[in-house]
Formats: structure tokens, C-alpha cells, sequence
């Protein structure tokens, strides 16, 4: 690796200690970006889901007035953009952080720096979208802002500017994250990880790292023209100048699909982790669940306008997305028997994270059974823009991915802290989650045959629809419960520590190998690499030959193979810093303000947009000190 | 060696998991509510429903499946006692993978054929042998809905008349924001969609009133943006029609309905118009409302007009507020006293001058409400001769200014949308050399274009269609202003 | 695995994975999402062709003999790009430090001639606030600009690494990353020319379309 020899005086020293907040703020640790993420987007978890609990408050009685249309309008924008952007998205980047360098034997990821650029980005674009509640002009023109009333002329103020603005900036984020955990996962393997060796959750964020690269900046533009038309008065959307708003959905939901995509993947990744670690046998069918989630990738693509079927494209175009929506149905329905393969015939321990990731696959499939329903435009004809959509959408991803995402949090907590999350607490937490989940959204599929549309504040007493929107209410309010009992459970655990060890689940991959925590530099040695789920076969060197036997498509490697693989493949250390030395003298990235100060200019400039060019100039002037201070900082100051 | 923790889950408990989908299931299948999808008025709801049932069974089908395994997996194979042994390491099956890519790809071409079958019959053109087809063209608004009947020159809003068994075609509009035009019962959506006309036709193959909704969110009201279609035998059709043909009654002189009149005239007229019935007036309610609308995007913050829903015959209507209340002098009153009381965020208040106060209230006295309810509620098809439309003799200037101009002008010096009339006679003389008062108020009138008034917005549509007499009587009643 | 294909290419085998070096994979990886980025700018381009409400419109505006010119001048800062990586790689440092000079005066060259015509456009009356065509194309051809000014900033460093020794053989991927980056945005412009001025060059008003109020 080259190193830049030019230096810039530095207006401060560089971070060194390992403790207090400024270790935190310097950090360029993966783990420790990773419990940040895991930490800021739970905060604004609990936010959105209180936004959800007021909006279900609302609507618990007819003609209820608890909250007038302007909050409530606000209320939904803000849950749906939350949930979407403040919480998945960075709940899913915490698991890439935490477990990506982890589960292919590496140091770091490829780019620490960059990594703790999308941190802190990601950070104050989050700030930024919901310092708007303070100012009281929350974002108010629904999650995917149909143009043109989330333009200037329908929507003034600042609220949707807020949304786009802080859109953008948390675009930037996650693309600076996909970027560098592509580059991650396919440089920084251990020595003798092939692809088809990398754990499939190490697939699946590879997947969804790609669909994040490609779909975001589609956002980025739907962004930049939404907001130079609230801005500065263009007319891409504004059809009293010629713009078409019908242009608006197509760019939003050709961004829009994928990132259902992006939000579910990662939790089929931690599902297809823990179901076979609690079964005790391995992922059945790895290259189909791999190529499943290539193909949901790929197919997502092509399926954007059955968001739009009731938007008049005509028949044609009604009959070619129909059939691609149902298409991709195919693959999600081989991901799901694969899963099921997998505990066939297993030894099924029901820990806490088990009944997560089985309720992951019970609740997903309904999730995608409806889906499967209106991808048929003439029935979508009556459920768009209904709760049988609302309560669609909330299968997929509470029951899907947020399931899939706690299933995650109880099985790699004692990897992350070192002592496990009480069993009987979590317990509770699953029963209540789940109990409290199809409470709240299982009548809402009667509400949308029933007819109430979504996003209405109120409706009226003769409708019929009090008795299930009370369900749902009350479903709301143990779901939330059951959050409770979470929080209380992270308390309790650390408070009543039972200790974990390195492999208290009888883990397959890497990152059980080592010690829990795992050490600042991951490995003390990195591993050399056989099989596929080398760390099982490790520890059951018996299981090789039963594994291998029968798969016909890929020979054992002979030990002569394997010996060629590793000479090919020199030892990799954290980095691309790194001088391939597995052994001695581990090098780790040294600490570095400028992702944070980069990030802080970033969000400035956005700011800007809000408010004055003032701003745009203070936020420009410190993302170039950023943008120069990175490039003339050393990786690693010399020793 | 390798520890693995004890716990195991308690199953019975579990099973209380299935009490939520009890009760879901309880609160389920409702066909006689109002918007239900399910108890249909129409050929095409009923296509639509009849499509739903036969996907979700066979999902159902699937989840079943799906769900049981699960279950059946998860009590089959569970861990007993403290039974550590392996399971069979197996990698997969392709022959397995190859089955269940395969079934499902079957399962969806079942589905496909009735779906495209569908999407066609629906949403390409109106069947020809159907009978005679009602073409409609329905507009979406913040937050109510214009219907306008272009081949019998009929404009109504929020209740929509149709005959039963009859094709009925859409071209759905929009001028401000996307809505979506929806009738649960007689069938599916289809958004409204600013530049993009859009298209839909139905059948009601029922008698009765049928409730509507915009779907698609559309701002603070739309909760409350919603509709009536009643579904009429072909007989009470051709009546409904007729009648919005027939001109309302002129009230007795001192009458209440008098009173309500003018204060209707005074207060409401520059953006409600309340009788399209004569011939002409199709075509001047078009231009109005297109007016309107200019008026309100050229000064959104304090446009003095705003688009309105005709209330030709409002006394014959059902509802208010686009059937958000029925219709009853109570309703009304509050209606016009405060019309945020029964919906938040309707532009009336923000725009109308008679809302002009710190609490939003009408500038009325309850009598004064009271009258404009009495006038309303009395607007309905007269019993007058029809015909007798257009006064071609001695033609009332002040009665054609007060019916067609009000909207826009005050007799005064004040501005409403376009200036204040009052000395226009005196004016009219010496703006244009050479032109005399009366051909310059006359070229006005006709080419409003031709002579625009610096400082308003070319809104104000051509009026030739008033015809010659009127105009003529129109220009002498507008000298005598002063 | 990737080895001998790594080998072949006399360049030195790189400590990952693949072979590849990590900061050159995440530049086509950032490439591909810029691809997208440029794509959808393009596509709203070509969608809104021809329906602004009022001019000026594209044949009334566009001066193609100039923008061909401003086209060709990128089009050398890309060679000049070319010929400094290879002098750079010869380790001929003061060949080198030159012809990425003449990439950065190219590059500013073009964005002079951009200033130009955006300066020009403003006083024949087209803004982004005019019509739609006045919206997408300044719109896009200005993020475009954008990404030169980037790229103009970035050859300055080189240059100036180059000059005082710090660009060498080494070390050359710091310039092969960049020049990835300059000739992607010279294949965008080409693009962008060929969509804006020579395909839609001869458009005019659109057909029925009326006076209607605009805002903005």
C-alpha cells in the first residue's frame, strides 16, 4: 500500500485514548461505529414508535379529536420516514458492522474512516429531519411525498424541505456504508473463504450493500429535484409549470422497491443464521438461498409501478408489472422452504432468538401471501391505498424484518457484550411482540376490505370500522409492551450478568471463534479457512464427511487444494493498511476526527438549504477542512 | 463441552397466541358496511371481489401449509430434555429445490390468467354491447368532487347521479393535487391525477345511495374528502336530469327565501354558483370554476375565491360537506355558521371575506344563517314552465349581473377577484380613444383579454355566450353604477 | 483464483482477496452508483422532452458549434489524462507533473465555457425557473459541471503532488483512481451532449400548448 507523504499541521492532536467521549467521537472501531449505529437508531425507534402509538390513539374511536389532521398528517410522515430511515436501515448497518469483519475473519472493515464518515452523517441527518418537530414544521406530505403535494405550492413551509434535505444527507450515509462493505466483503475474506463460503448473512449484506449503491442515488435525484423545485422554483414536479407528478413515482419507487428490499434482506441474512445454529444442522440448500437473494435483488428492479396501479398506466403496463410482482414471489418462496428444510429433521432448541426467527417465517409468509394478493391489479384496485396495504407492508417489515432484527439482537448480544439477555425476559418480550403485533395488524386487512382508506385522520361512526381499529389500538399498545420488557431486559441483563463465553449457542462462524467481546483487533490470529462454516467443522470434524457426501456439485477440497488456496491468497490483516501478517505486530487504523468533522460540514451544507446561504458557506468551509484534513492524515501515524 | 442453554419454550402458553387471531377473525367479513369491498353494487366490484376470494383461498391454502409445517417442525423436532445428539448434517436437495421453484411458479400462472383476464376486461374500454354509455367527467378538488355530465350539460358535485344497469365512463381530472376516485361497492380506484387524465368506467347494477372516498392523500381534509353516487331506476335518472334542467323558483319579494337570497348572493355567489340550470350555464360554470381556480393559484394566501362546489338544487341533496353529515337545517346552519366545526381545513373559511374574523365565525346574524338555510334547502326544481331560460326582452341587467358576475366583482370600489364596478360607466369612456362607454364595457365583457386591468390576473372568461340582448342590458345596468 | 490473471498483468499482486486493490474497487463500485445518478438526471431529461410550456426552447437556444468545442476540449483533457499515468508509471516526473496540468487547464477550459453559456442562456431569458426544459437542463448539465469542478480540484492536488516529488511510481494508483474518475465524467458528458444537443437540439414548442400561468 502506498502512504501519502504530504502532511497537513494539525490544528489538534490526533485521538488516542481508548475511553470517554472523545475515544467515541475519534472512534473508527467496527465495533464500536457498530454499537453506535445500533444505539442512535433505537433512540429513534422508540421515537417512531411512539409516533405510531399517538397515530393508533387517534384512530381507536370514530370521530375521535385526541389530535387534529395537521399533527396527525405529521405523525405519519415522520413514523413511516422513521421506521424506514432512522431504524432499519441503521439497525441492519449496526449487524454490518458489528459482524461483517467478524464472520470473514478480518480486522476491520476495508475503509474504518469512511465507516465512521456514515456513522456521523447518518447521525446529523437524522437530527436535521427531526429537529423539524421543534420548529414545528414537521415533514407532513407522507413517507414517499407524492409531487405535487409535497411541492411549494400545495405544502409550503419548511416541513418537506426537512424531509428532503435530511433524505439526502442520509443518502450520502449509506452509500458511503454500501460502498465500503462491498469492497469489504470481497477483499478482506480470510484466507480460503471463497464466496460460497462466506456466511450468508455476510451474503445477504453483500446483496443489500449492492441494491444500497445502486438504489440510493436514484433517491439522491428524486431528492435534489424535489427540493430545487420547493427551493428555488423549477418545475420537475410541479405540473402548473409542466412538470408531471407521475414522474415523482416512478423515480421514488424505482428507488422505493429495492429498498424494501434493502430493509428485509439483512434480516433474512440473520434468520438464515440463526435457524440453523438452534437446529443444529446446516443452512439447507446455502447456494439457493444465496442465489434467492440475488434473484429478490435483481427482480426488484422490475417491479416499481405495482406501487402504481390505480396511477392509469393502462393495461399494458399493469399486465407486465403484475407478472414480474409475481415472479418475485418465486424466489421469497424458496428462501422460505429452505428455511423450513432447515429444521426439518433438526434438534430444535427454542431459545429466544429461535422463536424470533421462526416467528420471522410464520409472519413474513402472510406478509408475502398478500403481497401475492395485490400484485393482481384488478383486486389491488380495491386495496390500494387501504389499510389492507398498511397492514401488508407492517407484516413484511415489523413481522419480517423487525422480528428478524430482534431474533439478531438476542442471539449475537453475548458476542457483542459478553453476557447473555435474561431467557425469561425475552420470552415475555416475544409473546408480548407478537401477541401485540397481529393484534394490531391483522384486523387492519378487514379494515382495507372494509374500505377505510389509509392516512384519514378520523372516520365516521357508521362505518363499522371502530371494532377493529379498538383491536388494533390495543394490539399497538402490547406490542409496545413488549418493547418495554426489552428495554427492562437490557437493564436487568446488565445488571444480572450471566456470563456467555465465546460459543454459547454452538455457533458455525467465525465470529464465535473468539472471545466475547470479541478483542479491539478481532482476532488474535486470523483464521485460515476450509469449509463452509469452518468454525463448526472445527469443533465437529466428524460432521465433514455428512456434510460433504452427498454434495455432488462441490468436491470436498482435498488437502493438496487447500494448500494451493492459501498460497494463493496471502494472509490479509485488517486492512488495506495492512502488511499481511497474521501473526505478529497486528496494525489497526488509528483514530481520526475528520469523519466527524467531514459529517458536520455535510449537514451544515444541508442546513444550509433550510435556512441561508450563511449557512451553506460555514457548512462548505468545514467539510472542506474535513475533506483536506482526511486526505493529508496517515491511516497510521508513523510509529 | 460446547454448553448450551436450558431453557426450553413452554408450548401450551403459546397457543395463546392464537386468541388475537380469534379475535380478528371475529371483527372479520362485514359485506353490509358502507365502503365494504365485499357486498357489491356493480359488475366490476363484484369481478374484483370474486378475484380476491379466489387468490386468498388458495393463499390461504398455502399459509395453512406453510404455518402448519412450522408448527408441526417446531413440536416434531424441538430439543428434548437434555438430548445433545446431531441431527444429519445435510446440505440441501436439488431435486427439492428444483420442486419448490417450479410449484409456486404454477400457483402463480393460476393466478395470472384470471388477473390478466381482468385487468383488461376493466381497464381498456367500455364493452360496446353494455348499452348506451353516460359518459361523466369527474373532477377531484381540495376536498370535494365536481361531476359534470358534458352530453346533457348537467354540473353537480359530491352526489353523483347515475342510472342503474347503464355503462357509466369517467375521465377523471385534477387541477391542484393527485386524488383517487373510489366507490368500494360499485368498484375499484382510480387516482386523479393533475395533467394526466385518467379513465374508468362502472356499472351500479343496484338501486341505492353508495358511499365514495378519495384514497390518495391529499392534504388536511382529506379525511373528509368524500361522496355520494346514488344509483337511480333509468326513469328517476331522465327526472334528475330534467330537473337540473328546471330553474329553482324565484322567491316571493319579503320572503325569507328573499332574504336568504340576497345574502346569499352577497356572501356565498363569488364561488358557489346555485343555478346551472339554463341553457349556457353548463358552459359558464366551466369557465367560472376554471376562473376560480386561477384566481386562487395567482394568490394563494389571500384570494378572495376559491374552486367551489356548485350548489345547483342543493335543497334535493342528501348530504353536506360531500357526505360528510346528512342534510338537515341544523347541519347547514352549523355548516355555514362555522364549516371547520364539521371539516377542519376547508378552504371556505380561509378565503371567503364573511370568514373574516378572529374566531373564523360568519360575519351573520342566526338570522341571517338561518335565511341562507331556508334559501337553500328551498332549491329545487321550480314549477315554472321550463324553457322560458334566457330573457331575450327587456332582459334585468341586475339580475344578469347579480346570477353571473358577483363571483368576481362588487358593485363598489372593492376588489374580490376582479376590481370594484362602481363609476365604470364614467371610466368606461376615456380609456381607449376613439372607443365610446358602452362599446368599451361591451368589448370587456367579450374579450376580457383585450383591455386587462393592471395588477389582476387575465382570469375572467369570455361571456359572449350570454347573448346580445343580455350583454346589452348587462352594459346599461353597469353605467348606472356609481 | 484471481492469481494468475494478477500476474499477467505485471501489476503488483495486491493483499485482498481478490486481487484487486480496495480503493480501486470502490471507485467502480462508486462509479456504478454515480452511473445511476446521471442515469435517472438523464431519463427526466428525456421524458420531459418537449413539453415546456413556454420558450425559449431548445432550437431557439443552443449553440452547438460552441458546446462541440467545449465537448472536444474534454474529450483532450481525457488523453492528457491518459499520457500523465503513463508518465507518471515511466517515473518521468516532470512529463508527468505537465500533462496533468493540461488535464486541470482543460478541465477548467470546459467549465469556462459552461460559466459561458449558463451566463448566456440567464440573459436570453432561460433560467431553471423558466420552463421545464430550462429545469432539466440546467439541472443536469450543472450537477455535471459539479462533478468536473470536483474532479479539476482533485487533478490540482495530483499536479501538485507530482511537482514536489510526492506522485510516484509507487504510488501511481493515487492518479489511476482519479483518472477513473475524470474519464467517467468525460463518458457522462458525451452522453449528455449527444442527448441534449444533438438529439433535441431541433426541438421547439410542443403542439397545442397554449400560454398558461407559471410560478416560480
Amino acid at each position: 500500500m502506498t502512504t501519502k507523504s504530504l502532511r497537513m499541521p494539525q490544528l489538534f492532536p490526533r485521538p488516542k485514548s481508548s475511553t470517554g467521549i472523545w475515544s467515541w467521537i475519534g472512534t473508527v472501531d467496527h465495533k464500536r461505529i457498530g454499537t453506535l449505529y445500533g444505539i442512535t437508531s433505537f433512540i429513534w425507534f422508540i421515537v417512531g414508535g411512539l409516533e405510531a402509538l399517538m397515530i393508533r390513539g387517534q384512530l381507536a374511536s370514530a370521530e375521535n379529536d385526541l389530535i387534529g389532521p395537521e399533527t396527525y398528517n405529521q405523525l405519519f410522515t415522520m413514523h413511516g420516514t422513521t421506521m424506514v430511515f432512522l431504524v432499519i436501515m441503521p439497525l441492519s448497518a449496526a449487524f454490518f458492522n458489528w459482524l461483517i469483519p467478524l464472520q470473514i475473519g478480518a480486522r476491520d472493515v476495508a475503509f474504518p474512516r469512511l465507516n465512521a464518515l456514515s456513522f456521523w452523517v447518518f447521525l446529523f441527518g437524522s437530527l436535521l429531519i427531526n429537529f423539524s418537530w421543534i420548529t414545528g414544521n414537521a415533514p407532513n406530505g407522507g413517507w414517499f411525498g407524492y409531487a405535487p403535494l409535497s411541492g411549494a405550492t400545495f405544502n409550503p413551509g419548511l416541513g418537506m424541505t426537512y424531509w428532503v434535505v435530511g433524505l439526502n444527507v442520509l443518502g450520502l450515509a449509506s452509500i458511503a456504508a454500501g460502498l465500503n462493505f462491498i469492497v469489504t466483503i470481497l477483499n478482506m475474506r480470510a484466507p480460503g473463504m471463497s464466496m460460497f463460503k462466506i456466511p450468508i448473512f455476510t451474503w445477504m449484506t453483500l446483496i443489500t450493500s449492492v441494491l444500497i449503491v445502486l438504489a440510493m442515488p436514484v433517491l439522491a435525484v428524486a431528492g435534489i429535484q424535489l427540493m430545487t423545485d420547493r427551493v428555488y422554483g423549477t418545475h420537475f414536479f410541479n405540473s402548473l409549470g409542466g412538470g408531471d407528478p407521475v414522474m415523482w413515482q416512478h423515480i421514488f419507487w424505482l428507488f422505493g422497491h429495492p429498498e424494501v428490499y434493502i430493509l428485509i434482506l439483512p434480516a433474512m441474512g440473520i434468520v438464515s443464521e440463526v435457524l440453523p445454529t438452534f437446529a443444529r444442522k446446516p443452512l439447507f440448500g446455502y447456494p439457493f438461498v444465496v442465489f434467492a437473494g440475488a434473484a429478490i435483488a435483481f427482480m426488484g428492479w422490475f417491479v416499481w409501478s405495482h406501487h402504481m396501479f390505480t396511477v392509469g398506466l393502462g393495461p399494458a403496463a399493469n399486465t407486465a408489472f403484475s407478472i414480474s410482482t409475481m415472479l418475485i414471489a418465486v424466489p421469497t418462496g424458496v428462501k422460505i422452504f429452505n428455511w423450513l428444510g432447515t429444521l426439518w429433521g433438526g434438534n430444535i432448541r427454542l431459545n429466544t432468538p429461535m422463536l424470533f426467527s421462526i416467528s420471522f417465517i410464520a409472519m413474513f409468509t402472510i406478509g408475502g401471501l398478500s403481497g401475492v394478493i395485490h400484485a393482481s391489479p384488478p383486486t389491488d384496485a380495491q386495496q390500494q391505498d387501504t389499510y389492507f396495504v398498511v397492514a401488508h407492508f407492517h407484516y413484511v417489515l415489523v413481522g419480517g424484518a423487525l422480528l428478524g432484527i430482534f431474533s439478531g439482537i438476542y442471539y449475537w448480544w453475548p458476542k457483542f457484550t459478553g453476557y447473555f439477555l435474561n431467557e425469561k425476559l425475552g420470552i415475555a418480550n416475544w409473546a408480548l411482540m407478537m401477541i401485540g403485533f397481529n393484534l394490531q395488524f391483522a384486523p387492519m386487512h378487514w379494515l382495507g376490505m372494509d374500505g377505510m382508506p389509509r392516512r384519514i385522520y378520523t372516520y365516521g361512526e357508521n362505518m363499522g370500522w371502530e371494532t377493529s381499529n379498538m383491536a388494533a389500538s390495543i394490539g399497538g399498545a402490547i406490542l409496545g409492551l413488549g418493547i418495554l420488557v426489552f428495554i427492562i431486559n437490557v437493564f436487568y441483563s446488565k445488571m444480572n450478568k450471566v456470563m456467555a463465553g465465546n460459543d454459547p449457542w454452538d455457533g458455525r462462524t467465525l465470529e464465535w471463534s473468539t472471545s466475547s467481546p470479541p478483542p479491539v483487533h478481532d482476532f488474535d490470529e486470523i483464521p485460515q479457512v476450509k469449509y463452509r462454516d469452518d468454525f463448526w467443522f472445527q469443533k465437529y470434524p466428524e460432521t465433514i464427511a455428512e456434510y460433504h457426501h452427498d454434495e455432488h456439485d462441490q468436491a470436498v477440497p482435498s488437502g493438496a487444494q487447500l494448500d494451493e488456496v492459501e498460497e494463493a491468497l496471502p494472509v490479509v490483516s485488517g486492512g488495506s493498511y495492512g502488511h499481511g501478517d497474521g501473526h505478529s505486530a497486528i496494525h489497526l487504523p488509528d483514530m481520526s476526527y475528520y469523519p466527524f468533522i467531514l459529517a458536520l460540514g455535510i449537514a451544515g451544507l444541508g442546513a444550509g438549504f433550510l435556512s441561508n446561504n450563511v449557512v451553506i458557506a460555514v457548512g462548505a468551509v468545514i467539510l472542506v477542512w474535513g475533506l483536506i484534513g482526511w486526505a493529508m492524515e496517515p491511516v497510521n501515524d508513523p510509529k | 463441552m460446547h454448553r448450551v442453554l436450558k431453557l426450553s419454550f413452554p408450548l401450551r402458553p403459546a397457543l395463546l397466541l392464537l386468541v388475537p387471531l380469534a379475535i380478528a377473525l371475529l371483527a372479520a367479513c362485514t359485506p353490509d358496511n358502507n365502503q365494504s369491498t365485499f357486498g357489491t353494487a356493480g359488475p366490476i366490484a363484484e369481478d374484483q371481489a370474486d378475484l380476491f376470494k379466489f387468490i386468498f383461498w388458495i393463499a390461504a391454502v398455502v399459509f395453512v401449509l406453510v404455518e402448519g409445517a412450522i408448527i408441526y417442525i417446531a413440536i416434531r423436532y424441538r430439543r428434548r430434555s437434555n438430548d445433545d445428539k446431531l441431527p444429519h448434517q445435510t446440505h440441501g436437495n436439488t431435486r427439492l429445490e428444483i420442486a419448490w421453484t417450479i410449484l409456486p411458479v404454477l400457483i402463480l400462472v393460476v393466478i395470472a390468467v384470471p388477473t390478466l383476464t381482468d385487468i383488461w376486461a376493466q381497464q381498456n374500454t367500455v364493452p360496446q354491447d353494455l348499452g348506451e354509455v353516460l359518459n361523466v367527467e369527474a373532477i377531484g378538488h381540495q376536498w370535494w368532487f365536481e361531476f359534470r355530465y358534458p352530453d346533457q350539460e348537467v354540473v353537480t358535485s359530491n352526489e353523483l347521479h347515475i342510472p342503474v344497469n347503464r355503462p357509466v365512463a369517467f375521465k377523471l381530472e385534477s387541477q391542484d393535487v393527485i386524488h383517487s376516485f373510489w366507490v368500494p361497492k360499485i368498484a375499484g380506484k382510480v387516482d386523479m391525477v393533475p395533467l394526466n387524465d385518467n379513465f374508468i368506467w362502472m356499472i351500479g347494477d343496484e338501486v341505492g345511495e353508495y358511499y365514495g372516498q378519495c384514497a390518495e392523500f391529499c392534504g388536511i381534509a382529506h379525511a373528509h374528502m368524500r361522496f355520494r353516487v346514488i344509483v337511480h331506476e333509468e326513469a328517476d335518472f331522465q327526472a334528475w336530469l330534467k330537473g337540473m334542467h328546471t330553474a329553482a323558483d324565484t322567491p316571493v319579494a319579503g320572503s325569507t327565501e328573499a332574504s336568504g337570497k340576497n345574502l346569499f348572493a352577497a356572501n356565498c355567489s363569488s364561488c358557489h354558483t346555485n343555478d346551472s340550470t339554463t341553457p349556457g350555464s353548463y358552459a359558464r360554470e366551466i369557465s367560472s370554476q376554471q376562473a376560480r381556480w386561477n384566481g386562487w393559484i395567482s394568490d394563494i394566501k389571500t384570494s378572495g375565491i376559491v374552486s367551489a362546489p356548485n350548489l345547483t338544487h342543493f335543497g334535493t341533496r342528501n348530504t353536506i360537506g360531500g357526505g360528510l353529515k346528512d342534510l338537515t337545517r341544523g347541519s347547514l346552519e352549523n355548516w355555514i355558521t362555522d364549516p371547520s366545526s364539521i371539516k377542519i381545513g376547508t378552504r371556505m373559511q380561509k378565503h371567503a371575506a364573511v370568514y373574516d374574523t378572529a374566531d373564523g365565525k360568519a360575519k351573520l346574524t342566526p338570522a341571517e344563517v338561518s335565511d341562507i338555510a331556508t334559501y337553500l334547502l328551498s332549491l329545487k326544481p321550480g314549477t315554472a314552465p321550463a324553457g322560458a331560460v334566457i330573457e331575450t326582452d327587456g332582459a334585468d341587467g341586475a339580475n344578469i349581473f347579480a346570477t353571473n358576475c358577483t363571483s368576481c366583482h362588487s358593485t363598489g370600489d372593492n376588489k374580490v377577484v376582479g376590481p370594484g364596478l362602481a363609476g365604470i360607466g364614467d371610466r368606461a369612456g376615456s380609456q381607449v380613444a376613439g372607443m365610446s362607454a358602452d362599446d368599451y364595457i361591451e368589448q370587456s365583457i367579450r374579450e376580457p383579454a383585450a383591455f386587462l386591468v393592471d395588477g389582476y390576473p387575465a382570469v375572467m372568461p369570455e361571456w359572449s355566450q350570454l347573448g346580445d340582448d343580455s350583454i346589452d342590458a348587462l352594459v346599461d345596468y353597469l353605467k348606472t353604477l356609481n | 483464483m484471481t492469481q494468475a490473471a494478477a500476474t499477467e498483468h505485471h501489476e503488483p499482486v495486491e493483499n485482498t482477496s481478490t486481487g484487486l486493490n480496495s480503493r480501486k474497487l470502490m471507485m467502480w463500485a462508486f462509479l456504478a452508483s454515480d452511473v445511476m445518478f446521471f442515469g435517472v438526471f438523464i431519463a427526466t431529461y428525456l421524458v420531459y422532452r418537449g413539453k415546456s410550456l413556454v420558450g425559449p426552447y431548445p432550437s431557439e437556444i443552443l449553440d452547438i458549434p460552441i458546446t462541440s468545442v467545449s465537448t472536444f476540449v474534454l474529450l483532450m483533457s481525457s488523453l492528457a489524462m491518459v499520457l500523465g499515468l503513463h508518465y507518471v508509471k515511466a517515473g518521468e516526473k516532470n512529463k508527468a507533473t505537465l500533462w496533468i496540468l493540461v488535464v486541470v487547464v482543460l478541465g477548467a477550459i470546459f467549465m469556462g465555457f459552461q460559466f459561458y453559456e449558463f451566463r448566456t442562456f440567464a440573459h436570453e431569458g432561460l433560467t431553471p425557473r423558466t420552463n421545464i426544459f430550462g429545469t432539466t437542463f440546467f439541472i443536469l448539465t450543472g450537477i455535471h459541471g459539479a462533478h468536473v469542478t470536483i474532479g479539476v480540484i482533485w487533478m490540482a492536488f495530483m499536479a501538485y503532488s507530482s511537482h514536489f516529488g510526492q506522485l510516484r511510481q509507487d504510488n501511481a494508483l493515487d492518479l489511476e483512481i482519479a483518472g477513473l474518475y475524470w474519464h467517467f465524467v468525460d463518458i457522462v458528458w458525451i452522453v449528455i451532449f449527444t442527448v441534449i444537443y444533438l438529439i433535441s437540439a431541433s426541438d421547439g414548442p410542443p403542439l397545442g400548448v397554449g400560454p398558461t400561468i407559471i410560478h416560480g
